[in-house]
């Protein structure tokens, strides 16, 4: 096994606990969504006043929430195509919501410089789940590129408790270009290939 | 392993750790998570001019003992 896969499975032990607690109370997974969302608001303004550990708690029970809204859905059968598009649509506040936090608090430092790398890894992180989004509504798959959202997110909890959130927003930065680059590539490619078997 | 592969290696290395399709917890996907954090927490926070992290980080830390 490898140490990402042995980190991911001993992370499942407590979560399913939490999922079997959400299943028997019958709490809906939107609501479930809805509730990381918000709670992820309260890490951004922590972000914003330089409170980078907290920030960072609060970030792992926002994520908690957000990554069993869909494991309670298939449990209780109430999984949805509104569920996949509010949990879609959500994701997007939620990370915006931390990258304007970390930028707040880089523009009240004076570090413009810093407020451009946040910007910058705030764009293309949207534009990776743009463009896989756009490519999925014409090819089958794009799923390709390392930098997608759980990657992003673990990172800046990493940035969070070590306090190494400018080397973390480069990481972002730096591979969400890639991913994006990689996607355009990949749908290119494919999209090239169904036009040449229709011909 | 002829010359012309072992130079192609690295090249194909590259393009396979720039156009990224592998699976989470594959050793591709462990070997970059270990170069990623190896670059957050190695690197000095000045390199990067960190506006926020404290301490000079490992690789800081060794230079220092080196002079």
């Amino acid at each position: 096994m490898t140490f990402t896969g042995a980190i991911g499975t001993a992370c499942m032990f407590p979560l399913r606990a939490i999922i079997r607690a959400c299943v028997t109370l019958r709490i809906h997974p939107n609501v479930l969504t809805l509730i990381g969302v918000i709670i992820n608001f309260l890490a951004a303004w922590q972000f914003s006043l330089g409170q980078f550990v907290p920030a960072g708690l609060i970030m792992l029970v926002a994520n908690i929430f957000d990554f069993i809204d869909g494991k309670v859905a298939e449990e209780t059968n109430q999984a949805s195509r509104f569920g996949g598009f509010w949990d879609s649509v959500m994701d997007r506040f939620s990370d915006l919501s931390l990258f304007i936090g970390v930028m707040y608090l880089y523009s009240q430092l004076g570090r413009t410089d810093y407020v451009m790398v946040a910007a910058f890894a705030m764009m293309f992180s949207v534009m990776t789940s743009y463009t896989r989004a756009r490519a999925e509504s014409m090819i089958n798959k794009c799923k390709v590129g390392f930098m997608e959202r759980p990657e992003r997110i673990v990172l800046v909890m990493i940035g969070a408790f070590t306090n190494r959130m400018g080397a973390v927003l480069w990481i972002i930065l730096v591979l969400s270009v890639i991913t994006v680059l990689d996607r355009i590539y990949f749908t290119w490619q494919a999209l090239k290939a169904q036009e040449a078997d229709t011909a | 392993m002829t010359i012309k592969r072992l130079l192609g290696l690295p090249a194909r290395a590259l393009w396979h750790a720039l156009f990224w399709t592998f699976d989470r917890a594959t050793w591709q996907y462990d070997l970059m998570v270990i170069a990623i954090l190896a670059f957050i927490w190695l690197t000095p926070p000045d390199w990067i001019g960190d506006p926020t992290a404290s301490g000079p980080g490992l690789i800081g830390i060794l230079l220092e003992r080196l002079r």
